[in-house]
């Protein structure tokens, strides 16, 4: 330990800068605007209540407000009336400024449909990318067909292109599909995972073939087999597709971007985050972290519970 | 046509296990094979024809204009910027991000504890949305707001100052405005792309490090390797071998296709003086912003033969590993 110590030193001088804007950005979702101004409040603010100006505004109140209100406060002039009423709705708007960003986060744009909208894409995703990858895996390490190591080739040949590297081709073809603006699109770009078929192929040429010709034998059909048999056999490896998967899309930004133009109703969480970035002046900064921390953390969790399973999951997608 | 014909359904022979199987095959593989053709071959293609014309979305019909699209890449000096940015960030986070993640995984295999938080810890930022860590950069790289000139102003007025010139320099004249500064601008961008990037590739070596075997190290001092770094020349840099192509590679694949921080950063243009004007970015702006399909076509195609470069190179290196070894 002692001997280590310069080691730690610069591990965790490296830690420091890793961890500081994760940092950052939940410290800012608790601060009230004037605290991350000043650059002050330490982690957690002071928590000081604070007036929501855009509520207390909401609420102003108009000659006819003021009017019906003349009972309440007998012998009062209406602009002691009216006064009366703006200090009430200040008192009303009042809150903490954790709470008043992260409220301000799921009302001033609909993150919760992003949110939504995110786990939708992912899912489908995953899930289609799995019926289309898992029967022609089957096939290409199980069965004995003229041209297995055609397709097989084909497959190695399209491990090399980046969906990302043929946006503006895919764009144009949506495009002329009338496609640009919907789920589809959002989707259909990513159905086909050839790393998913290559990698659950590797998985299925360590299944043994007496396993099949049982099945075989107790009359399965190939998709049963494909389904019932193969499949539980994979599950590690479907797992570390999972994670993969999930991981790529649920961040992916460039895409989303490309295809979805101004619809905010099918905007994904980054998607989201940005249009709140173009609209910030400086009093949403904490909203804006507020945001970022509620999309960031699902995953961050879901790392931090399962980590050795998340490591191997990303690291899979390395080892072709 | 009579009765007793339809009755009898023609006497087709059972097909044998061979053709049943091949056909059970072809059925199976059948929705991978056409989604490849249409969601990854036709694009391809399409990119490859466009970009040799002037094809903008919406007009009937288009041109063939030869190379002239290459030409203007080869030409223009907004390409020779593209250029220049891509291949900075790539030639920058590539080394670093490597050079990073082995000396991480080579520290925290040495260590006896701690090592899993350190991991865990590095991680991190590749799990994270990347545009979301980007908007954070952003506002931690604020020149008079943010954390890192608030940390650096700090160090006015203290002795850091006399050894430390640069810092000497901000105080006097300010701080640097970091990503509105031309001389700055590529290099945060860089920065927070090795930040984000070179957890995974210590993960990966910390993988590679396990298939290191005991023997080797000691077989190594037996023949007089004492020293530490003679240990890392004589073994484990050898052994790594295979990792560190693999590492290499997709670093390189990844780094080509930067976008999420310079859209994050600079969403109306590429940086200051386009010092951050990166391929993938061009193809965005050209091809979908301004609806030249042509040149963007022409660069979507450019980046792939870079892209299909590094892999083969890759591969290669692989399998000459694997039949010499």
């Amino acid at each position: 330990m002692t001997r280590d110590w310069w080691k730690h030193l610069i591990l965790i001088l490296g830690a420091i800068v890793i961890i500081a804007p994760f940092y950052m950005m939940v410290s800012f979702s608790f601060k009230s605007p004037g605290e991350i101004d000043r650059g002050e409040g330490g982690f957690f603010g002071h928590q000081e209540m604070m007036v929501d100006e855009h509520c207390v505004k909401l609420r102003d109140p108009n000659r006819d407000e003021v009017t019906a209100a003349r009972p309440q406060f007998p012998g009062q002039t209406d602009n002691d009336i009216r006064a009366t009423l703006v200090a009430q709705a200040e008192a009303d708007c009042a809150m903490r400024p954790a709470i008043y960003n992260y409220t301000k986060a799921f009302t001033a744009a609909p993150l919760l449909r992003y949110l939504l909208n995110g786990i939708l894409v992912t899912a489908s995703i995953f899930v289609i990318q799995v019926v289309v990858a898992v029967p022609a895996a089957y096939a290409l390490s199980k069965l004995k067909f003229w041209g297995r190591e055609a397709v097989f080739a084909l497959v190695l040949f399209c491990l090399l292109i980046p969906v990302h590297a043929i946006a503006l081709p895919l764009y144009m073809m949506l495009a002329k599909l009338g496609l640009t603006n919907t789920y589809a699109a959002l989707v259909v770009p990513w159905t086909i995972s050839v790393f998913g078929i290559f990698l659950m192929r590797q998985f299925f040429m360590t299944v043994p073939d007496d396993l099949i010709d049982a099945a075989r034998m107790d009359g399965m059909s190939e998709l049963a087999i494909v389904w019932r048999v193969m499949l539980p056999t994979a599950i590690p490896a479907l797992l570390a597709f999972a994670i993969f998967s999930v991981v790529a899309h649920w961040n992916d930004y460039f895409w989303p971007r490309i295809v979805v133009t101004g619809n905010r109703n099918l905007f994904t969480p980054p998607l989201g985050l940005r249009e709140f970035k173009g609209g910030a002046d400086g009093s949403m900064y904490g909203p804006m972290m507020a945001s970022a921390t509620v999309i960031v953390t699902p995953l961050i969790v879901a790392f931090l519970l399962a980590q050795k399973r998340f490591i191997e999951g990303i690291t899979l997608s390395g080892m072709k | 046509m009579s009765i007793a014909e339809t009755h009898t359904p023609p006497t087709k022979p059972a097909p044998s296990a061979a053709v049943q199987e091949r056909r059970t095959a072809w059925a199976l593989s059948a929705p991978a094979l056409v989604l490849m053709m249409v969601i990854l071959l036709v694009p391809v293609a399409i990119a490859v024809a466009l970009s040799f014309t002037d094809y903008s979305l919406g007009n009937s019909g288009f041109n063939w204009v030869g190379f002239d699209n290459y030409v203007k890449l080869f030409t223009r000096s907004t390409y020779a910027k593209m250029f220049t940015a891509t291949f900075t960030y790539v030639l920058t986070v590539v080394p670093i991000s490597v050079g990073l993640g082995l000396g991480a995984a080579l520290l925290i295999n040495s260590l006896s504890r701690f090592g899993e938080v350190y991991k865990t810890i590095y991680f991190l930022p590749v799990m994270a949305t990347l545009i979301a860590m980007a908007i954070v950069w952003e506002f931690m790289l604020h020149p008079t707001i943010g954390t890192i000139n608030r940390t650096l102003e700090l160090g006015c007025g203290t002795v850091i100052e006399s050894f430390w010139p640069w810092l000497a320099d901000g105080c006097a004249n300010g701080m640097p405005l970091w990503l509105g500064d031309r001389q700055y601008a590529i290099w945060v961008v860089c920065f927070v792309g090795i930040w984000q990037s070179f957890g995974f590739n210590m993960v990966l070596y910390l993988a590679g490090l396990t298939s290191v075997h005991r023997e080797l190290y000691h077989a190594a001092e037996m023949d007089g390797a004492k020293s530490g770094w003679d240990r890392f020349r004589l073994v484990t840099w050898p052994a790594l071998g295979p990792t560190t192509v693999f590492v290499v590679t997709i670093t390189c694949i990844r780094a080509f296709q930067v976008f999420d921080t310079i859209e994050a950063f600079y969403p109306l243009g590429a940086g200051p003086g386009k010092s951050a004007y990166v391929m993938m970015f061009a193809i965005f702006e050209k091809g979908v912003q301004q609806n030249l399909i042509g040149v963007g076509s022409a660069i979507t195609v450019l980046f792939l033969i870079f892209v299909m470069f590094l892999t083969l190179i890759q591969r290669w290196l692989v399998e000459r590993k694997v039949h010499y070894g």
